[in-house]
């Protein structure tokens, strides 16, 4: 029992990791990054040339999410910031993006596995149970993450900057608030969070070009539940990681594939703006 | 037979090159999947081909003839599986179909085997009893790999309980399937038996299940690549550290993984540690042919390599390419190859010597244990005799 709980909080946890990035980005962006997928991927191979250059793997998220952010400017100013006016051109952009890196890495790199050193391996005894300590160690990230984000949104003046953009874009800009820079910095940060979470998730997954398309759904699914807000992405990780956990363990794994997608359908239509937005 | 003008152009071309006239050609169609899932492992096929062809080439061909390949993309599946079987078979009239393939793209392209009346020798290990009266397997069954494992485990290490874990697709639960009633018909018992969608990567909820079981063992049958990665990775940051025979893992993978893979069991026909006379001049041999851009031999390649001399035999045992002649002659004729002397005479199938491995922390292979012969049982009864 206590494992079934530590699964359903650690699974919650990667949730959490995995879809912060997609988040950030649509909150400030309106805008559903469907690159999101191929940044994770980009994270994993930052991940692999990290540990394969000789450097520690603790290293490697925080490389990818330099790499990740780089790109992510590159990204905003070329492609998505032309499109701003047209939501619909910028999700394609996004989508066709995705495309675009998945390929660069086959090109690259090959279709193949490659595989990335673990930071950790083994398990910690918590009183009686073996549990995985990496997933543990994911964990205590996820809530560092939430806690960093948050502390980025509320106490300083980029946060300050962004909740405006969030409510009322144009008032923000007649305040003469920087708009266009807030959203640079914010798909930057989304895309290097991404990047950081598909190093974070390689030591229990493998690098290849498709990595990150499974993640892709889930985030975006956690992300329609949850609306724009930390604690609700937070609470809309623990109710959907928590179902899958608790399907696939009593019922199948293979619906449990499943739950996400299905439970995510049925709270939207109990709560049609997200959790964060009440009834 | 019609010769188009690019085939004249090539018999003039061979005229010209070799004094060895070539009357005429023989065709092998290899359809494999070059894209889709089978991508990684289908070059090192058709490098085993190609070495083939040269040194039956080189020596002369078969009756006089020479052999030509024609390979064709089956994408891994069903769809294009049915586009190269019958692109080859119809267009390109080949004499012989020689191929590792999946298990969907073997059974869309059987009826148009059947139909086109053309040999097929099938290299992949597979899930068994695929039946048809144009095809011979030269790779094992599950009843020739899973014996090995199992065995081992109740000898060395006296495991009664098992836990079986698999991708959710033909091979995984036809392999998962056959060893629960190995197990159990060898008095063990199954404590369970999950399965994950191919594209699935969160085992946790598995792994608490097999912790919570207390097996003994764990026998897995995953997709290759990715799953087998993601489930070995998982096991291992779990702190699973039970008997592991995992029956999807080749040599390759196994290196790549590092230490994640060590102390895992795999059976294998083939394996590159086999100590013959044959198998060196293989390596040796494909070593010189392809230099740097050789890629290791394994257990799908070698198949393929001995098929191609298995056909040869067959041709030459018969005295044409007639079909039917040559599917008669299939039965009798023996190939010694890199894997031993093979005979495809067990209901269209062959016992083989069967090699248990153990992954070592260099990422090698380990052979800890050789089973001569092992008998692939019932596959196609009517064919029997």
């Amino acid at each position: 029992m206590a494992n079934l709980a530590l699964d359903m909080i650690t699974t919650s946890a990667i949730l959490f990791v995995v879809a912060s990035g997609l988040m950030i980005i649509l909150g400030v962006m309106k805008l559903i990054n469907f690159a999101h997928g191929a940044f994770l991927t980009l994270g994993g191979y930052a991940a692999y040339l990290t540990t394969e250059a000789g450097l520690s793997p603790w290293l490697a998220p925080l490389l990818a999410g330099a790499v990740g952010f780089g790109v992510g400017i590159v990204v905003e100013r070329v492609i998505v910031r032309p499109l701003y006016h047209r939501p619909l051109d910028a999700i394609l952009a996004t989508w066709g993006l995705g495309i675009i890196i998945g390929q660069l890495i086959t090109i690259g790199f090959g279709r193949e596995v490659q595989f990335a050193a673990s930071p950790m391996t083994g398990t910690l005894d918590l009183g009686g149970i073996e549990y995985s300590a990496y997933r543990l160690t994911l964990t205590a990230v996820a809530l560092a993450i939430g806690g960093a984000l948050t502390a980025l949104l509320y106490l300083t003046r980029f946060g300050l900057n962004a909740r405006a953009v969030i409510m009322n874009e144009t008032l923000a800009r007649g305040l003469g608030i920087d708009s266009a820079r807030v959203r640079l910095l914010t798909f930057g940060l989304g895309a290097g969070l991404a990047c950081g979470a598909g190093a974070l998730i390689t030591p229990l997954l493998s690098v290849d070009p498709n990595m990150g398309l499974p993640w892709l759904v889930n985030s975006f699914m956690l992300v329609l539940v949850s609306g724009v807000s930390i604690p609700s992405l937070a609470l809309a990780s623990l109710i959907l990681g928590s179902a899958q956990v608790a399907v696939s363990s009593y019922i199948s794994p293979i619906i449990g594939g499943l739950t996400i997608v299905v439970l995510a359908a049925v709270l939207l239509r109990l709560y049609p703006k997200g959790l964060g937005r009440g009834t | 037979m019609t010769l188009r003008p690019l085939s004249i152009a090539a018999v003039v071309a061979a005229l010209a090159a070799a004094p060895a006239i070539a009357a005429d050609t023989i065709k092998i169609g290899i359809p494999v999947g070059l894209s889709g899932a089978n991508s990684v492992v289908a070059p090192s096929v058709v490098q085993s081909s190609e070495y083939a062809a040269k040194e039956i080439n080189d020596a002369g061909g078969i009756l006089g003839m020479k052999v030509e390949l024609v390979v064709a993309d089956d994408n891994s599946g069903a769809q294009g599986a049915q586009r190269a079987f019958e692109s080859l078979v119809y267009e390109e009239k080949v004499n012989v179909l020689i191929s590792m393939e999946t298990s969907a793209a073997r059974n869309a392209g059987l009826p148009i085997v059947n139909r086109g009346r053309t040999p097929y020798i099938y290299t992949s290990f597979y899930e068994g009893r695929s039946c048809s009266p144009w095809m011979y397997v030269n790779a094992w069954v599950p009843e020739q790999q899973v014996a090995p494992i199992v065995d081992h485990f109740m000898a060395e290490y006296g495991a009664k309980t098992f836990f079986l874990v698999g991708s959710d697709y033909a091979f995984g639960r036809g392999m998962l399937e056959f060893t629960r009633s190995y197990v159990e018909a060898n008095g063990g018992t199954v404590l369970g038996e999950e399965y994950l969608p191919m594209d699935g990567s969160d085992w946790t909820a598995i792994i608490s299940q097999l912790k919570a079981s207390g097996a003994d063992a764990l026998i897995t049958s995953t997709a290759g690549g990715a799953p087998n990665v993601t489930l070995t990775k998982q096991l291992r940051a779990a702190g699973v550290d039970m008997p592991y025979g995992n029956l999807a893992v080749d040599e390759g993978t196994a290196k790549s993984m590092g230490a994640d893979a060590t102390g895992i069991y795999i059976a294998a026909s083939y394996v590159t540690g086999i100590d013959s006379a044959e198998n060196k001049a293989f390596l040796e041999g494909m070593t010189a042919t392809f230099g740097d851009d050789l890629i290791t031999p394994n257990d799908l390649s070698v198949p393929q390599y001995e098929a191609i001399y298995a056909y040869k035999a067959a041709v030459e045992a018969a005295g044409s390419t007639d079909p039917q002649a040559v599917i008669d002659a299939l039965d009798d004729v023996s190939v010694t190859g890199p894997r031993g002397t093979i005979t495809m005479d067990a209901q269209r199938h062959a016992p083989l010597t069967m090699y248990l491995g153990q992954v070592q922390a260099d990422g090698s292979v380990k052979v800890i244990q050789s089973f001569e012969n092992v008998d692939p049982g019932d596959q196609c009864p009517q064919f029997a005799g």
